[in-house]
């Protein structure tokens, strides 16, 4: 099995889908000469050319809205918004219009666009340029949201979202780019909807992602070393929940812990509490623990910023509190 | 088609048992080999292990007493219906019908809340676990954090004792409803009471068996061997020393048998237990102690198998441990004898006409006279004496 990093996994899901299909092009802004402001896509306007490695305005708002047009013409675009705090400006196109077209038009349009985009903490960005807002979008019916944690799961992912006739807002970490791990010779599809456990355990579940994944799974072989089996599970897509997977994990575990790098409060964590809670209520045998960003902007300084954001010692506090031994 | 899950026999003798619980939901994916429902029978409270893999379809029977090879349960592939027969205690269910309209849920055996004290924190499971065994939560202390009930809790209660919140109100009369191993302790010693039997009691010196016992300790440090291990060996070689010590009496015939099974009397916290280390004339001490500290540690957890009880041809019961000087033990049918054991004591003892302090330790064996007569067990008592005073001679 060749081996990858995040940030080529990513890439090669994006040029062997142009290789092999014309309607798949990439657009954003600075992604041609210069790669991309994480040079995801360098090298790939030599290869595809300006028709289909397309820099943009810096106009979130005017890019996502070309490539929902160009989708509802039958291609299958990806763009790129540099930074998710700039989803915001691009929201009206993504939440208004790509979650909507669908539906208003009475299945008559499909809307096959992804909309790439990373961000998250670790080298001090400050606080309009680190942000985790992938809960926005699960919040909005009509869009599918992925957040994939590992170099195998991004580029199966980003593949199925390419072919999935659905917007999907697709989340990248941008501390996650150096990481490697094998991936199949050949690109195999990894399903929407469906998590990952990475590790099996007996007495708590943990329920992470994105870094958080990577953190957990340091937390869990501190707490074995404690005594505690921690089974770890990666949703991998925010929507559609693959909430089978974690509803049976929680029964055979009792107790759960989500994490992710955003605020906890109205964060994803919470969604997956409340079905949790209520597709596993008799089998919990002590409080969901949420582990997140403290409720505060991202601080600039880089103490500060690791002091918001949450660690693995974070979640082995919290899975030691589910067991009674914090 | 699924699979039908049946009581299953687990014993010589066994008629029926009772299921306190189930470990899988319906619904849930079982794999063969994993333990499926906890089962109290008259002997032991075990786990019983799934005989198939697939889905839990459907838990005919959720908890109480089962005859041997009633279907309790039925294991299959996801979605498939079963054929259900209806539990016993309801006969307007016709046989055969499909699961989903015609079986009924038992009714929910409530759980008093104490009316002083407000509502009692429990985790979910808890309450479940509780809930489905008919324990009361407020006879439970809990160990999670601010003293809320957690399964742990419902699974191994720490004594009522120890909850101050709830004392027992002095004066009151409680009743428990027996548990199968009490019925069972009630039953056999009534049964062995109605046996003629008769109680021949020696003193033996334990100055040599306590140096081999210090001496194996120091030798096997992790063994740790017991006076209980040394006098289970001393009987097991008196016991083949002796045949006609090692029987059985029946109706029609007098049962004799080629090994020695020691039974060894354990307060389990459910109740008195004898778990037998069988063969015993075959092991070596530290054999002995080995198989000992297994049976002891599982009967304390409850998690005896019902062969680890049955066999048995002969019972130490030994209560030196709580101080007793010496006692008479009941029969333990059908075997034909059990020695009581008491603590050992130094004592002045004329040893050629000087006074030695000397550790004695004071046995007494109760034999069954319908298979054993009074010298035989003398004989056999002597034989233990002599062991016990001069070890190497058991070799």
């Amino acid at each position: 099995m060749p081996e990858l990093s995040y940030r080529e996994a990513v890439r090669d899901a994006l040029a062997t889908a142009m290789r092999q299909d014309d309607g798949v092009f990439i657009m954003g802004e600075d992604i041609a000469e210069m790669g991309g402001s994480m040079g995801v896509t360098s090298g790939m306007l030599e290869e595809f050319g300006r028709e289909r490695v397309r820099n943009t305005p810096i106009s979130e708002m005017a890019l996502a809205g070309a490539a929902i047009g160009a989708a509802l013409q039958g291609m299958r675009p990806v763009a790129e918004i540099m930074y998710e705090d700039f989803m915001t400006l691009a929201a009206e196109q993504v939440v208004n219009q790509a979650a909507k077209l669908r539906y208003m038009s009475g299945g008559q349009l499909t809307v096959p666009v992804v909309f790439r985009t990373q961000g998250g903490a670790g080298w001090s960005p400050g606080a309009q340029h680190a942000q985790q807002l992938e809960a926005w979008f699960v919040h909005i019916p009509g869009l599918k949201v992925v957040f994939a944690s590992t170099p195998e799961d991004v580029r199966g992912l980003l593949w199925s979202a390419i072919y999935d006739d659905n917007p999907v807002v697709f989340f990248e970490h941008r501390t996650l780019y150096g990481i490697k791990g094998n991936v199949p010779e050949k690109i195999e599809p990894i399903p929407i909807g469906k998590a990952r456990v990475h590790r099996e355990g007996e007495d708590v579940t943990v329920i992470a992602t994105g870094r958080l994944v990577h953190e957990s799974l340091a937390a869990a072989e501190e707490a074995e070393k404690q005594g505690v089996s921690v089974e770890v599970v990666d949703p991998r897509t925010l929507q559609p929940l693959d909430e089978e997977t974690l509803v049976t994990s929680v029964k055979k575990t009792n107790r759960a812990v989500v994490a992710h790098e955003a605020v906890t409060r109205m964060g994803f964590g919470a969604e997956v509490a409340s079905v949790l809670q209520y597709q596993a209520f008799d089998w919990l045998d002590a409080p969901i623990e949420r582990v997140g960003a403290k409720f505060s902007p991202l601080p600039f300084a880089p103490v500060m910023e690791q002091f918001v954001v949450p660690h693995a010692d974070d979640v082995l506090q919290a899975i030691l509190r589910t067991v009674n031994k914090a | 088609m699924a699979t039908e899950v049946k009581l299953p026999r687990l014993g010589q003798g066994m008629e029926s048992g009772t299921i306190v619980r189930w470990l899988k939901s319906e619904g849930e994916q079982v794999a063969k080999g994993e333990p499926l429902y906890e089962l109290d029978t008259d002997k032991v409270t075990q786990e019983v292990e799934a005989e198939a893999s697939g889905v839990l379809l459907k838990i005919a029977i959720p908890e109480g007493e089962v005859e041997v090879g009633k279907t309790i349960a039925f294991i299959g592939k996801e979605g498939e219906t079963v054929a259900v027969e209806a539990p016993a205690p309801q006969p307007k269910v016709s046989d055969t019908e499909t699961v989903s309209d015609t079986v009924q849920e038992p009714e929910p055996k409530r759980v008093s809340e104490p009316t002083t004290n407000g509502r009692i924190k429990a985790s979910p499971l808890a309450r479940r676990l509780a809930r489905e065994r008919g324990i009361d939560l407020a006879s439970l202390r809990g160990s999670g954090p601010e003293g809320r009930i957690v399964a742990q809790d419902v699974e191994t209660p720490a004594p009522a004792a120890a909850r101050p919140a709830a004392p027992v109100p002095t004066g009151e009369v409680t009743s428990q409803p027996l548990s199968n191993i009490r019925k069972t302790i009630a039953r056999r010693l009534t049964e062995a009471w109605t046996v003629p039997a008769f109680m021949l009691t020696v003193s033996a010196d334990m100055t040599r068996a306590n140096e081999l016992v210090a001496r194996r300790r120091e030798l096997e440090p992790d063994v740790r061997v017991t006076v209980t291990d040394v006098l289970t060996r001393v009987c097991a070689q008196a016991l083949v020393r002796h045949r006609g010590m090692n029987v059985q009496y029946t109706e029609d015939a007098l049962l004799s048998f080629p090994n020695a099974n020691v039974g060894i009397a354990v307060a389990a916290p459910q109740g008195l237990v004898v778990p037998v280390v069988h063969n015993a004339e075959q092991l070596s001490l530290s054999q002995i102690a080995q198989a000992r500290g297994d049976l002891v540690g599982r009967a304390r957890d409850a998690k005896l198998r019902a062969e680890d009880l049955e066999g048995g041809t002969f019972t130490i019961s030994n209560l030196g441990m709580f101080d007793v000087d010496q006692f008479v033990a009941v029969l333990n049918p059908p075997q034909a004898s059990i020695l009581a054991v008491g603590a050992t004591r130094d004592q002045v003892v004329p040893v050629d006409g000087d006074l030695h302090v000397v550790p004695m330790m004071t046995m007494t064996l109760t034999c069954d006279h319908r298979a054993v007569d009074g010298a035989t067990g003398a004989e056999f008592l002597k034989t233990i004496k002599t062991f016990l005073e001069d070890p190497g001679l058991a070799l």
